[in-house]
């Protein structure tokens, strides 16, 4: 690795293997110590540290070749926490699943869906939160005969939400939605 | 030809110099000084005036003279720290945009990164003066626990000063660079810069051209002004004994006090014993004077606990980069502080040898980022004759010359260095925790990326809210921003795999990327920070 070419080489070796694990991306064995560790690194940085080639290569190569260092250095800092047991852990890489964000503010799902028969998509991401627990429970139940084409069991769905909630505009504008549009169909 | 500055620009001070051919070449101001305070006046006379003119108006027009603002810069107003370095300020700060500290003014209001942009210009003029060419480019120094926002502040300023910031690295990384480039020897040293304003302490290892930060921790409000605090409190008792006038109600006199305290400092930092009087007090009664004496002994018990901090901290970046303090081979000193004969003595104590204080502390960090500076640029200035005739006071104990080693070896074997994050950067998980995604004292530039998912059925956007800090919960932590990732295909919870890229830059400010893998959407933002500087006040 010394030539501008061979430093390209490098890298995109490195961000082709995006999962391998840490020690394939410092090109050392599996049970290399900590300093071979950092040997290692110290060698990739003295080829490929970005800084290195910021006036020779095209901005497109620099990204990449940064990318690719960018990532020898997670390798390096993953060997480290697991070779030295006093050092602060990120989580472990053997996760058994991904971790799980935390729930929005606003509740979910509550896209419009795009069928042949328009819904009411007034502010679709606000709609959810115009009616009450109950009444969204029947507005679902709306939705899924209206993507079904049951244009009269969304009227009877909409029935029972505004039943449930009967302040609710939102709701009664959405019957009045779909009565129209079974007015037009006839 | 381009020349490149490298600049320390500090909270009380800051200094400008260029890599050259012989060694490296201070920038001077209008009266050969080589500090340059980093003040900035609005004189009611109108313009504006910054370095060491600017400081004559402390005293005469307090409220027009802005000091201190690297305190400020990148912060949020409500912090807590902000709200404390706010009561030893005289000028008017309030709220502005994004919870950034404006700068009120007669009838101007202006960000920290503008205030700074005036001391940045002012060094770039005088480069320019004293070269002959147009400067461009710039090298900045930031503490290495500098967050984010401040760092984005920074290079704001930069910019604002028609700079273009070709990077930010950190103090002691700075200091290291310029004490062990050229010795070609493998060893581990440590950084103690302990500043007017800020205190940081770093272990490195150099592995020949390679210098890696191994870990960096810091006190970003403890310096050498808290230390004239204490002693001006000693005085201001001493007033009230001697003159029966409390002085601590009246900003001026405890300004003058502050002065004569920050003199006293120095004195004994050579002495053993201070004695004489503050002249020019304006009491209540008239103008008066307050006589003092002071033995180093009893200035020792008055900064003991401050200096205790900085004792422990150091002992904590001993354990965080896993390091004996035996195993380390030097010990640099850097910042004005470091003078204190206290200091060296603990410090001494806990490495059992004598700190490094041939270097001059001032000096050394804008040395190493004028060495980075031409470094980047891969040219070297070929300087002037006249301020070469200054460097080579420098240079005498440089260890730039006494390695032998002149800059031009640089083009062929230039350093590489990698600095550290500065703090563990995570994101909010379900049920108020957080996922590390980057360590704090990782080698930078890193990207990592991490797989998520949802919590809810058919959810259709999920917030990424992104933070910095050591702690658990997401709460006890520093939040730093909100991505929003929306548009998702609705499925059962967990069922989606989000993947969140955090990428850290050479520069130390994070990058973060959020894509769904399913619909390929993505989101990528540099994040804005709350009190990081926006368009206009």
């Amino acid at each position: 690795m010394t030539t501008r070419s061979d430093v390209l080489v490098w890298a995109q070796g490195v961000v082709k293997r995006k999962a391998a694990p840490a020690h394939q991306l410092l090109e050392i064995a599996a049970d290399a110590s900590l300093d071979d560790a950092q040997e290692a690194f110290h060698k990739i940085a003295r080829v490929a540290h970005p800084d290195l080639h910021r006036a020779t290569l095209a901005a497109d190569e620099l990204e990449l070749v940064t990318t690719a260092y960018a990532r020898a250095a997670a390798a390096y800092q993953e060997l480290r926490n697991q070779r030295s047991p006093s050092r602060v852990r990120t989580a472990r890489e053997s996760d058994p699943g991904p971790r799980v964000l935390p729930p929005t503010v606003q509740v979910p799902y509550s896209a419009a869906p795009n069928k042949a028969v328009t819904v009411p998509d007034a502010a679709p991401s606000n709609s959810a939160q115009a009616m009450n627990s109950k009444a969204l429970v029947y507005y679902r139940k709306a939705e899924l005969c209206l993507r079904r084409g049951e244009l009269t069991g969304a009227v009877l769905q909409l029935k029972l939400a505004i039943a449930s909630d009967p302040r609710s505009t939102l709701l009664r504008s959405a019957l009045a939605e779909v009565e129209a549009e079974i007015l037009k169909l006839r | 030809m381009s020349v490149a500055l490298g600049i320390d620009l500090g909270t009380t001070n800051s200094v400008a110099a260029i890599a050259t051919p012989t060694g490296v070449e201070f920038i001077l101001g209008a009266r050969g000084e080589r500090v340059h305070p980093s003040v900035v006046a609005f004189p009611a006379s109108g313009g504006v005036v910054a370095g060491t003119d600017a400081k004559r108006y402390r005293l005469s027009e307090p409220h027009n003279v802005i000091h201190s603002a690297k305190r400020f810069i990148g912060q949020n107003m409500r912090a807590p720290l902000v709200q404390l370095a706010l009561t030893g300020v005289r000028y008017n700060v309030v709220e502005g945009q994004n919870q950034q500290p404006i700068v009120a003014l007669r009838d101007r209001r202006m960000t920290m990164p503008e205030i700074s942009s005036h001391v940045l210009l002012h060094l770039k003029r005088a480069a320019e003066r004293q070269l002959g060419t147009q400067v461009k480019d710039a090298v900045i120094t930031v503490p290495a626990n500098f967050t984010d926002a401040q760092r984005q502040a920074t290079k704001e300023a930069g910019r604002l000063a028609g700079l273009e910031v070709l990077r930010l690295i950190n103090e002691p990384t700075a200091a290291a660079l310029a004490y062990g480039f050229g010795r070609d020897r493998n060893q581990i040293i440590a950084v103690f810069d302990f500043g007017g304003g800020t205190f940081d302490v770093s272990i490195l290892k150099i592995n020949g051209e390679v210098f890696e930060v191994l870990a960096s921790e810091g006190d970003f409000f403890l310096g050498g002004d808290d230390l004239d605090r204490a002693v001006a409190e000693y005085l201001a008792a001493e007033c009230q004994r001697s003159l029966g006038v409390d002085p601590r109600p009246h900003a001026g006199l405890m300004m003058k006090l502050m002065m004569g305290a920050e003199a006293i400092k120095i004195h004994l930092s050579d002495n053993d014993a201070a004695e004489g009087e503050i002249e020019g007090l304006d009491l209540p009664t008239g103008v008066g004077k307050l006589g003092f004496a002071m033995t180093r002994a009893q200035l020792d018990d008055l900064i003991a606990g401050y200096v205790q901090r900085t004792m422990n901290v150091t002992r904590m970046v001993l354990a965080a980069a896993d390091i004996d303090p035996h195993m380390v081979s030097e010990v640099l000193c850097v910042g004005g502080s470091t003078r204190i004969p206290l200091v060296r003595r603990r410090l001494a104590e806990i490495f059992a040898r004598e700190p490094n204080i041939a270097i001059n502390p001032d000096e050394v960090v804008a040395q190493g980022a004028a060495i980075q500076a031409g470094s980047l640029t891969g040219n070297l200035s070929a300087g002037t004759g006249v301020a070469a005739r200054d460097a080579v006071a420098t240079v005498g104990h440089s260890p730039l010359a006494r390695g032998g080693v002149t800059l031009p070896e640089i083009a062929a074997r230039r350093p590489v260095l990698m600095d550290v994050n500065p703090a563990t950067l995570s994101i909010h998980t379900a049920g108020g925790y957080i996922e590390r995604l980057l360590d704090k004292n990782a080698p930078i530039p890193i990207e990592r990326t991490r797989i998520f998912t949802t919590s809810r059925d058919n959810q259709t956007r999920v917030e990424i809210d992104c933070c910095r800090g050591e702690a658990r919960r997401y709460t006890e932590n520093e939040p730093l921003g909100t991505l929003l990732l929306d548009g998702l295909a609705p499925k059962p919870r967990g069922d989606l795999k989000i993947e969140v890229q955090f990428r850290v830059d050479a520069d130390g400010i994070l990058h973060v990327r959020a894509s769904d893998q399913t619909s390929g959407r993505h989101q990528e933002a540099t994040l804005q920070v709350i009190g990081a500087p926006v368009d206009k006040p």
